[in-house]
Formats: C-alpha cells, structure tokens, sequence
C-alpha cells in the first residue's frame, strides 16, 4: 500500500469502528493534506439539527454542508445563513429542487413505515451529466441495550437521450452501534459498517416533466428501499451470525476429546454402510 | 489534538487481532518513521495482547504479559525455567538465562501448569497457556486466537486470572472479533469472573475456570440473540406493519399526522 489515502482508508477499516470520528481527526492531523478527500469519502454518523423555519429535524452531512453551516431539506435555507452568492451556487431550485422536495416527502413516509421513528433527510445536486443525492436516515433504540442506525445513501444519475429509462448507481453505508450492559454478559460492544453498491436501469413514466421527476422520486426509492433491507439483513447475519460463529471457533464449550470421538464413530458408521448394497 | 507519537502509539495499541503488521504498514506509508521509536506502543501491545513467542534454545512457546516481565525487556518461562531478552517489534528472542522465580509454591504452580494444559486443550483448538508466580499469587493466562484473512476475519480470546494465596480465583476474559469485508464490524466483550473461592489443589481451580468460561459463553450467547431481538430489532422491521412493500408511485396518498414536530425524532 503505497498510497496515503489507501493507507488512512485500510486503517480506518482496522481500527475500532466506534472511534472511526476521533480516529479521522487524528489521521488528518498528522496526513492534513488528506483532509479534503477523507471528509468527503468517509462515513461517520451523521449529526442531527433542528431547521428554525420549519421547527423539524434533519440530518448533517458534507453534501448539505458549507463551512459550518448546513441546509435544510425542508425551508432549503442555511443554518447559520451564508453568503447570499455562495448560496446562489449552493441552494438548489427548479427541477431539482422540486424533486429534493417530493424525494424528501416520500422518504419521510418511508421512514415511518419501516423504522417508526428517526429522522430522515434527502439532498440533491445537479452534475455535468445528470444529476446526484444522498438519501439518509437516522434512528436511535433503546430498550436492554442500546442502538444506533446511521444509512447513507448515495446516488449518481444519468438519463438516457430518449429520456424513457435512466442509469441509476447507488453506493449504500449502513453504519450500526449495539451494546449491551448486564450481569451476565458483563460489557457487549458490537459496533460496525457495512457498504454495499447497486448499479440499474429503471423505466421513465410520463413525457412531462413533472411526471418524469415524480418517476425518479420513485425509483430512487425503490433501490433504498430494497437495499436497505438487503443491508440490514446482512448486519443481522454478520453481527450475530458471524460473530457468534467466530468466538465458538476459538473456544468449544463442549469437550473438544467428545466430540472428536463423536465424529469418529459417525465416520465409522457412514463406512460401513457404503458397503451394502441400496 | 495529541501529539503524533501518542496518535501513532493509540493506532497500534487498538490493532484488531492478526492484523497488526497490517496497522504498521499503513502507518509507515502515512509517515514513514522509523517505527523503533514507538517501541513502548509495541510492548504495550504485545503484552496486553498475550503474543506468543518462540522459546529461545528451548521448545515451544512463552506467552508475554505484565505478570512474566523482568524488566528491561526481558521475560521468564516457568516450564524451561529460563529467563530471556525480547526485542520490539520485531519480537526477536535471545540471551537465555537460567531464571527460577521466586514462589512459595512450586509444585503447585507445575501442576497447575499440567491440568490447564490439559483442560486448554479440550476447549480451544490452538492456544498458548501461561501460569505465572506473581509474589505469593499465581496468574493463570491463556490465550487463543483464530485469523481468517481470506475470509476478512479474526478473533482473540484472552483469560486473566489470579489465584490468590487464600484460595480465591478471580479474573477477567476478554473476547475481540474483527470482520472487514467491503466494512469493519467490531466485536468486543469484556467480563469480570469473580468469587470463585475456596478451591484447593490445581484440579479445582481448573475445574472452576472452565465452568466459569463455559457460563460466560453460554451466557455471551444468550447475549446475541437479546441483542438480536432487542435494540437491532428497534431500529428497523424486516418490512411494514402493512407485511407488504411500499408502493411509491402511490406514496403521496400516505397519511402519517406527523407534519410538525420534526416527526417522532428518536
């Protein structure tokens, strides 16, 4: 690994995924010309902010941020305010604004439906060809132990020239804490990331405009939809599943000399019936 | 913001299990020191960690702990009965040295030694056992890894234990999964063993160490699946309560009285 920037990135997979923001900070502090490129392609868990407009939530991340301020899905203003020509670069209007709009409504009620809680939040911004957003949601659990779920989703836009079908990518985080506190168990940390990509062409309804941005607003939907469940069925089988296998492989809590002998005279039998005749 | 040296010596103490040769070339290529300077941070983490290291002029392996440290880099091993100079990082052996540890108890510590052996054995496919005289106490070690790089995983099991001159057993087992495929899922837990008392003979002591670790794991397990149907499952269902996907072209018609407020932000 010759690359400073593959190397902060390996090592921020290494060390302890709950440390992953002070352990940013301590990277860029000694490597400070990886600043720009680290704040933008790690994940962290994602701040959550009250827009004073609208008095709801929404979540923080680089793609809504400028210098110490962030924008509101909801009210599209900066929080605290920014200069007014920056902000005519940074706020975005028409068509992608109005589908930052309906992206947001739609998510909100999907929020509900599958996390019943949370915060969710959607930006969008136009690229040289076709556009980009990030689709987030926060949710918090408490309860025995306590919970966090960060998801951020990214995605990249292009549509065809017939404008009848669109090429969508999506780069899926799914950033998850546990613990666990109790006499028996004693202390359960299990805290962790997982990214996954989708990569398809959805069809295009409609030849307005309006319904070809409501089209988007579902197909983007779709995929988080569906990755989103595939990601949290896999945390469930690798945080529980996996790890549960591992530490039974380093210690058997059943005599490793029985189960040996087990396994021997299952051989034992097995051999001699290859012998008869089916 | 601490200074480099602390950074550089928090990264290494924090490597998962297996992968600290991994940590070290990251960090070279980020500054490229020349990592004898960190040589404590090394130390630190290898004693803490329990790393196993050959025996020099003898057979087998020596685990490296606070409780068989000399000082001035050196350890003792009770089974050769030497004592010898480790170097870090390269973790490099030499200069072994005839050593007899000063303890009250001899024999108990050899057949200490022999019964966890044996009862190591029957429970952890490949570890590496240390039984150390720390005064007029006896430190019980054992340590246990499993690494599976190529499936992007490993895993550390780690027991302390003090006999102490009394009869009491106390102790501490420390368990570490790392998993990094396309992520980095971290497992760790921690559990105090104590109030085993009144054990006699190294039989009894081994006896109870086992039972005692058999009840964290069964114990460790039961903690998943809490886990699993407690605060995992809070966080986000399988599908919604409707049991049906969401229609998104219908989407807009969902009623949800949740405008103002911010929604029901947990």
């Amino acid at each position: 690994m010759s690359d400073p920037f593959d190397a902060a990135l390996d090592l921020l997979r290494r060390l302890p995924p709950s440390q992953t923001q002070q352990n940013l900070a301590s990277i860029i502090s000694i490597a400070p010309d990886l600043e720009d490129d680290l704040l933008s392609s790690v994940d962290v868990g994602l701040a959550v902010k009250r827009c004073p407009k609208s008095g709801r939530d929404y979540l923080c991340c680089d793609y809504n941020r400028d210098g110490t301020s962030y924008r509101s899905p909801w009210s599209n203003d900066f929080d605290p305010p920014i200069d007014p020509d920056d902000a005519a670069d940074l706020v975005p209007r028409g068509k992608i604004r109005r589908m930052e709009e309906e992206l947001n409504k739609s998510i909100d009620v999907y929020r509900e439906l599958y996390y019943e809680g949370g915060v969710s939040s959607a930006y969008l911004w136009q690229l040289d060809e076709g556009f980009a957003g990030v689709v987030l949601v926060k949710k918090s659990s408490g309860g025995a132990g306590k919970g966090g779920w960060d998801s951020i989703n990214v995605f990249e836009i292009i549509e065809a020239t017939s404008k009848r079908s669109a090429h969508y990518k999506l780069t899926s985080t799914v950033i998850l804490d546990l613990g666990l506190k109790n006499d028996a168990v004693g202390g359960l940390e299990l805290a962790g990331n997982l990214t996954r990509q989708e990569e398809l062409d959805q069809p295009l309804a409609g030849l307005r405009d309006a319904e070809i941005e409501s089209s988007h607003v579902a197909n983007m939907g779709r995929m988080v939809e569906a990755m989103e469940t595939r990601l949290r069925n896999l945390l469930q089988e690798v945080y529980f599943g996996k790890a549960k296998d591992v530490v039974g492989d380093l210690r058997s809590i059943r005599l490793l000399s029985e189960a040996e002998q087990e396994r021997q005279s299952h051989k034992e039998a097995i051999s001699k019936m290859g012998g008869a005749t089916i | 913001m601490a200074s480099k040296t602390a950074i550089i010596s928090s990264f290494i103490e924090a490597a998962p299990p297996g992968e600290l040769s991994n940590v070290v070339a990251d960090i070279k290529t980020l500054v490229g020191d020349d990592l004898q300077s960190y040589e404590p941070a090394f130390k630190k983490y290898h004693e803490e960690q329990y790393t196993a290291v050959d025996v020099p002029g003898g057979s087998g392996k020596v685990l490296l702990s606070k409780y068989n440290s000399l000082g001035s880099n050196r350890y003792f091993d009770p089974t050769s009965g030497n004592s010898f100079a480790v170097s870090f990082p390269s973790l490099k052996t030499s200069d072994a040295d005839s050593h007899s540890p000063e303890t009250s108890n001899p024999d108990l510590i050899r057949s200490l030694q022999a019964a966890f052996s044996k009862s190591a054995a029957e429970h952890f496919p490949s570890s590496t056992i240390g039984v150390f005289p720390i005064g007029s106490d006896i430190a019980i070690l054992i340590v246990a890894n499993k690494y599976s790089p190529q499936n992007f995983w490993n895993g550390r099991w780690r027991s302390t234990y003090v006999l102490c001159d009394s009869g009491k057993l106390s102790g501490r087992i420390k368990v570490d999964v790392h998993y990094y495929e396309d992520g980095n899922v971290r497992m760790q837990t921690e559990r105090e063993v104590s109030g085993v008392g009144g054990s006699v003979g190294a039989e009894s002591v081994v006896r109870e160490i086992a039972k005692a670790e058999n009840k964290f794991q069964e114990e460790l397990n039961r903690g998943f699946v809490t886990m699993a149907e407690g605060s995992f499952k809070g966080l986000r269902r399988q599908l919604p309560v409707t049991r049906q996907r969401v229609e998104w072209e219908k989407i807009g018609g969902y009623r949800l009285g949740q405008d103002i407020g911010g929604g029901r932000s947990k």
